[in-house]
């Protein structure tokens, strides 16, 4: 009884991962990354691929307004922003533990998003960009003035971690795990999303908004859902991000934390979801591991290494304008072409042959 | 009591190097289609090109650095003409290959400036950097002490817009431009090298905000630092997109207005200074819900 159940999730879980190539990637990757604090590690790394996870989770959030809708957002530190400050001021002033605060900054995170969009809709292209580019530096300047209640440049300090019980090596690698379900859960709902009908209407705005218009699709309320949801994800990411550094504090609202997102897309490759989440693990190895560890820069040449990274991404990005990872799956589909045209052209050979017998 | 002509003057001259300072970033984006972001760089890099060749032109007496008039002119010249190659070969390495794509233009500018952020820490350490003053001396107008360079950014920039216009308006390659901004491809047919075009532009654009770096540079603070593109580059977008992307009258104007609502928030509420970088962001907004291309853009097209 219970084994013929057994094998028949087995072979339904076949049938939906191991035989579709890039889910069976998924997987691979998935269990690669539990797998990686077993192998014993040192708690730097964890550290450090636990940023990663969250960086995972704010670029496929950036992926999905920009790479799917076409919204060109180079303000996305303002959700980031908004997830930190608004999970960091409940607890500042309420007092509320720290898995009510974070729910509660995703819906405000997710309300901004909203927000945001409204006065987004009306502009587009490079408009849209720079003058998103200008909400966070404007969010960060009201934050520097109130400084009664945001702090200043110092922030919002002293917020509670995940595990406060445990040890400093078990709490860094219960962030990770913590992180890296997060990622999972939202890569699976950004995903479905992208690829539900919602995600055919936002690929079809970022086409052609006029050609949509025109085949009834109310544009707006599409633009504003993918603000929000955007929205959504990012502040999560930056309400985790903040818990996880016990600060929040105007840095998270720098255009570093705007270029991120956009930086590991591209390497990534744009507009696939997964593209992102993949681009964040390359810029973690890129910035922490190869340019410190694998080629040891000395301390006076300091400034060399985030030079050296910028070099690297600009020629990613002059070489490969849709990233890395769409690079690669557009080469295989070639192949894949080519070989499908090869099988035809085999037929028809065969049939000729067969005809002049 | 408000000092309504500190207002009127000081204005005007922070409008008209505002100006000058966002002109290359609307050129490059009306004639190509890039938004440049490394604008801010060209204007960190016209600071610090200015005090080193002003430092090898200059004699040390006595331990104090004495600059020639003559030799700061050559200085302010030479500091424009390098950041106009700089730019060019920037264009030519790096935005050129990827012109096509809206989005990888914006990553590679970005990356760009960090890069020259990175090369300035690497060459002149993080301190500030000292830029000389252009002239001394000061006069007072309106019983408002003004100081010469003051005085000569203002004149500066105001001709150099009017040989901007006369450049664009009369000569054959300002023709090109225009045609360039209106339709590349047709362009293209009759004849016009757009590379050259946009390399051309981009030098343009790149000894603009150097001029406009140096009289920021030499006028307000006196120093330099890697970090002081950031904010040109948010004010010039923000100019730009006031006055609409693209238009050169709009910038001008759009810089007046930033430059004088500046001076009117800072002379009536002295105490907001950390808000201050946030008024040209709050104008544009205000703009861009009225008039979502700007004050001078074009309408909205529906098609691209």
């Amino acid at each position: 009884m219970v084994t013929t159940y057994l094998r028949r999730a087995y072979s339904s879980f076949a049938a939906h991962v191991f035989d579709i190539p890039p889910r069976l990637l998924a997987l691979l990757l998935l269990s690669f990354l539990i797998t990686l604090p077993l192998t014993g590690l040192n708690p730097y790394v964890i550290s450090v691929m636990t940023s990663a996870n969250i960086l995972a989770i704010f670029g496929a959030s950036w992926d999905l307004l920009v790479g799917r809708t076409g919204q060109m957002s180079l303000g996305h530190a303002l959700f980031f922003g908004i997830g930190a400050y608004s999970s960091a001021l409940l607890f500042e002033f309420y007092g509320l533990p720290l898995w009510i605060t974070i729910p509660l900054a995703v819906v405000i995170g997710a309300a901004c998003g909203l927000l945001i969009g409204f006065p987004c809709l009306r502009t587009k292209g490079p408009y849209l960009a720079l003058v998103s580019m200008a909400f966070p530096l404007i969010l960060s300047s009201i934050f520097y003035f109130f400084d009664d209640i945001f702090k200043g440049e110092f922030g919002i300090r002293g917020l509670p971690s995940f595990f406060p019980s445990l040890a400093t090596k078990d709490r860094m690698l219960g962030n990770y795990y913590l992180t890296l379900l997060l990622l999972f859960i939202s890569a699976v709902i950004l995903y479905k999303i992208a690829n539900s009908h919602t995600g055919i209407v936002f690929v079809s705005i970022l086409d052609d908004e006029l050609a949509s218009k025109a085949s009834g699709i109310n544009v707006t309320k599409y633009k504003l859902m993918a603000f929000t949801i955007s929205g959504l994800f990012a502040s999560l990411a930056g309400a985790a991000y903040a818990h996880i550094l016990g600060v929040a504090n105007p840095p998270l609202l720098s255009l570093t934390w705007s270029f991120v997102p956009v930086i590991v897309t591209f390497l990534g490759g744009i507009g696939t979801i997964y593209g992102p989440i993949i681009g964040a693990y390359i810029y973690y190895l890129l910035d922490r591991y190869f340019l410190t560890i694998i080629i040891e820069i000395p301390y006076e040449l300091i400034y060399i290494r985030l030079l050296v990274f910028t070099l690297i991404v600009a020629i990613i990005v002059i070489k490969w304008p849709r990233g890395i990872g769409r690079f690669v799956t557009d080469k295989l589909e070639d192949l894949q072409e080519g070989r499908e045209i090869e099988e035809i052209m085999a037929e028809r050979e065969k049939k000729k042959k067969k005809k002049q017998k | 009591m408000v000092d309504v002509g500190a207002i009127i003057i000081n204005g005007a001259i922070s409008g008209a190097v505002f100006s000058l300072l966002a002109l290359g970033f609307t050129l490059i984006y009306g004639v190509s289609g890039v938004v440049n972001l490394a604008h801010g760089v060209f204007f960190m890099l016209g600071a610090y090109m200015f005090s080193s060749f002003s430092s090898l032109l200059g004699e040390e007496v006595e331990g104090i650095l004495v600059v020639s008039p003559l030799a700061l002119l050559l200085s302010v010249i030479l500091a424009a003409i390098t950041v106009a190659i700089v730019a060019a070969i920037v264009y030519k390495l790096a935005i050129g290959p990827v012109i096509e794509d809206e989005v990888a233009v914006l990553v590679v500018t970005v990356s760009i400036a960090i890069v020259f952020q990175q090369i300035i820490l690497l060459l002149f350490t993080p301190a500030f950097h000292p830029v000389p003053s252009l002239l001394r001396g000061y006069t007072i107008f309106w019983g408002l002490t003004l100081t010469y360079q003051r005085v000569m950014s203002f004149v500066v920039s105001l001709v150099l817009f009017a040989i901007l216009w006369i450049f664009i308006a009369k000569t054959k390659i300002g023709g090109a431009m225009r045609a360039v901004s209106q339709d590349r491809e047709v362009a293209m047919l009759m004849g016009v090298n757009t590379e050259r075009l946009y390399m051309l532009t981009m030098a343009i654009s790149g000894a603009f905000a150097a001029i406009a770096g140096i009289f920021i540079a030499s006028t307000t603070t006196g120093v330099a630092n890697a970090f002081m593109w950031l904010e040109p580059l948010a004010l010039s977008f923000s100019i730009v997109i006031l006055g609409g992307l693209g238009s050169i009258k709009g910038t001008i104007v759009g810089g007046f207005i930033i430059g004088y609502s500046e001076i009117i928030v800072t002379t009536i509420y002295p105490e907001i200074g950390a808000i201050v970088p946030a008024v040209p962001f709050g104008i544009m907004l205000l703009v861009l819900t009225i008039r979502p291309k700007g004050l001078f853009g074009k309408r909205i097209e529906m098609e691209e």
